[in-house]
């Protein structure tokens, strides 16, 4: 089929870099303007192979030249639906460069492309030839596209005329994206990019929940895992939910126990307390848990202050990282404030106590509305006594969890009473000034009901401790 | 597949100088040659007279800043790849990439494992890549360019300078990069040190491929700021560049 066309086709011809030296025009690119676009349409409304140019076609063009260019696929069939737009259109990409003498980069409104002198000596003269090489491999590389037909447009008036639909496309495809949710998927993705700092690290990426690092996303991670699939990004199939409020899945399960080398065998995505995601070495921000307010604070690498616990995020993550499953602390990336089952199964941001500004800020149109003002900053409170008062002062919603302590915990609550920090009956750790950090009690969750407590190079000075038997 | 070179060595040795002389020598053929200056604090495109102000630094930065701006599904290799593309510099002969300046504090583990993937590609492109590394090879280690054919170390006639050449050595025995061959150039050679030079390098079993003069010319352009790569032929610098060119098989 190839024979018919005056270049030859080729993967192996991907990356191949056309220089200035030996360019006869540039299309689109930085210093122009152009865009790609994708269309579903109705099989009446496409004509199989058809090819329309507006403007100047490439022999009308002089060499060592720089033109506009726009690209739009009309595609139908049974199967095509607008989902499959931004999939097929990032095929151009791909397939342009198959193309000898044909560079493409970038894609949808930031497309840049080049012709060599040597393509167009050897007979690329037209656009015609491009496109009806590029609608062959679309129809025989996604045997879904029924008919499809291309219109080029080299005319600067058009393209500026088109660009602004095609940009109002690409955005509502973005809000239709960022809508995708763990439940709308089967396949979630692992990375072990840092593996080497973090041996045991499971990192789960999923539509729900960013890298630590907040560099991959499942798309990210998808796109990797189909170039390479053995490569650092790899599928991990999401298996049976075994728990979707706290996002605990067979798959991701088994995957810890092999990433981890039998280290950790649950993992519980949308979880703070209970078998948490391990933490790299790379995330962005580290949450705390504040044992006196029953609330999480979270901190990030460029809060040079100290949380209210006392300590700095380089203590904290020197603590949590390498890939560990620490209870009481979590790594994650920024976008993960983002998400709608942020920590969900803990409270999502009911229980989120204290950020520093600069993050909270960057966040701000995440947090619900009702709770913006509720979360307290270094400006409102810089330890635990001045944390406590905010929150009573704001009300927060973390009040009611001690209410219920007390109301549960009464006797405690009297024999507590000489301690300066009444109202909340968590164990009550002084935190160390620097260096040293106690682990947080486990969570056990209820079952034997019993409280494992781990000090670790801890300082602790209690005044008075009444320990009771149980009634 | 391209040859890789890298010219490293102490600070003030002229190692950009040698590296520029490099890269006019070569243009004169019809190789393609791909200029990489990975040194912060060298000025290779200056030396060059090419005027460029954006560096993979940069683009890493804005990688590393707009992640969460850029479209979700967007193909972060891509564009990655089209900003890399924007910032190498087309020069008559050769392209001219800078590194720039070192990493934030985030994690750019993922972005540089995006450029490893693109550097691949893109060297396929050429056939010589000649690298202005800073003696700390803190590209290599981070494994942005695979493997070296020919690390030259560039060192004046001091005895700290070929003692930086050895360290370098085996600074390279701890990388994980390839390195086929080490080579030292010595610069700014003049009758009073060309002896001493030349038994110290055998001394530390150095592999001496040349020995550029001190050029009047090269002088007069360093102080009055001018680029090295238009120099006359007749330049004595030019002339040994040219027999090392041959040496190293370009």
């Amino acid at each position: 089929m190839a024979d018919e066309f005056p270049f030859e086709i080729s993967p192996m011809f991907e990356g191949e870099r056309i220089r200035k030296d030996g360019m006869f025009v540039e299309l689109a690119g930085p210093k122009s303007k152009g865009f790609e676009l994708v269309r579903a349409a109705d099989m009446d409304d496409v004509e199989d192979g058809r090819f329309t140019l507006i403007g100047p076609d490439l022999s009308d063009m002089e060499e060592g030249s720089r033109y506009p260019l726009a690209m739009v696929y009309k595609i139908a069939g049974e199967l095509v639906e607008a989902d499959l737009e931004s999939i097929v259109e990032r095929r151009n990409h791909e397939f342009q460069n198959y193309i000898q003498g044909f560079m493409h980069l970038n894609q949808r409104d930031d497309v840049w492309m080049r012709v060599s002198k040597d393509a167009v000596e050897k007979g690329m003269t037209s656009f015609e030839s491009v496109a009806q090489a590029i609608m062959m491999l679309f129809k025989n590389e996604l045997p879904f596209i029924e008919a499809v037909e291309a219109i080029y447009i080299t005319d600067m008036d058009e393209i500026e005329k088109e660009i602004e639909n095609a940009r109002a496309v690409y955005k509502g495809r973005d809000e239709r994206t960022r809508d995708l949710h763990d439940e709308d998927v089967d396949t979630f993705y692992g990375c072990t990019l840092c593996a080497s700092f973090a041996p045991t690290n499971v990192c789960v990426v999923t539509p729900d929940r960013i890298s630590l690092c907040g560099a991959i996303n499942w798309f990210d991670g998808r796109a990797a895992a189909k170039v390479d699939p053995e490569g650092p990004q790899f599928a991990i199939p999401k298996g049976d939910v075994i728990d979707a409020e706290s996002g605990e899945y067979t798959g991701v399960n088994e995957a810890a126990k092999r990433l981890s080398s039998g280290e950790y065998d649950r993992i519980k995505l949308h979880s703070f307390f209970e078998y948490p995601h391990t933490s790299c070495g790379c995330f962005e921000v580290v949450g705390f848990y504040i044992p006196e307010v029953d609330g999480i604070g979270w901190v990030d690498r460029d809060f040079a202050g100290t949380a209210p616990n006392g300590l700095q995020f380089s203590t904290m993550a020197g603590q949590t990282g390498g890939g560990k499953q620490v209870v009481g602390f979590l790594g994650v990336g920024v976008n993960y404030f983002r998400s709608p089952k942020f920590i969900q199964s803990d409270g999502g941001w009911e229980r989120v106590v204290w950020m520093p500004k600069m993050l909270k800020d960057k966040v701000l149109n995440d947090i619900p509305e009702e709770m913006r003002d509720l979360v307290a900053t270094e400006e409102d409170a810089a330890d635990v006594d001045s944390l406590r008062n905010f929150l009573k002062d704001k009300n927060h919603p973390i009040l009611e969890r001690w209410v219920e302590e007390e109301e549960e915990a009464p006797e405690e609550e009297e024999a507590t009473e000489a301690a300066p920090q009444a109202g909340f009956a968590a164990p009550q750790m002084q935190m160390p000034t620097g260096g040293f950090m106690p682990s947080m009690p486990m969570m056990t969750g209820g079952g034997s009901g019993g409280v494992k407590i781990v000090l670790k190079n801890a300082k602790v000075s209690i005044e008075k401790v009444i320990i009771k038997k149980q009634d | 597949m391209a040859k890789i070179i890298a010219v490293t060595g102490k600070g003030g040795t002229g190692k950009t100088a040698t590296t520029s002389l490099l890269i006019r020598q070569l243009t004169k053929g019809d190789k393609v040659v791909l200029a990489v200056d990975a040194d912060p604090d060298t000025n290779l495109p200056e030396t060059l007279g090419c005027d460029t102000s954006k560096t993979i630094g940069d683009i890493k930065e804005y990688m590393h800043d707009e992640r969460d701006n850029l479209p979700p599904d967007v193909n972060k290799e891509s564009i990655l790849e089209g900003k890399l593309y924007e910032i190498l510099e087309e020069m008559p002969g050769y392209d001219l990439l800078v590194m720039g300046r070192p990493e934030g504090s985030g994690c750019y583990c993922y972005v540089n494992n995006l450029l490893r993937g693109i550097m691949n590609k893109l060297v396929t492109n050429y056939d010589v890549l000649i690298i202005d590394a800073e003696a700390g090879l803190e590209h290599f280690s981070r494994k942005i360019f695979r493997n070296v054919d020919d690390l030259v170390v560039v060192t004046d006639g001091s005895r700290r300078g070929l003692r930086t050449a050895e360290r370098i050595r085996e600074l390279v025995s701890e990388l994980e990069t390839d390195v086929s061959n080490i080579y030292v150039i010595a610069n700014k050679v003049t009758d009073a040190n060309r002896e001493r030079i030349s038994s110290t390098a055998e001394e530390l079993g150095l592999e001496l491929i040349g020995m550029i003069p001190v050029d009047e010319m090269i002088v007069e352009r360093d102080l009055a700021g001018e680029p090295l790569f238009d120099l006359p032929d007749d330049s004595v610098a030019v002339q040994e560049v040219e027999r090392i060119a041959q040496k190293l098989g370009l």
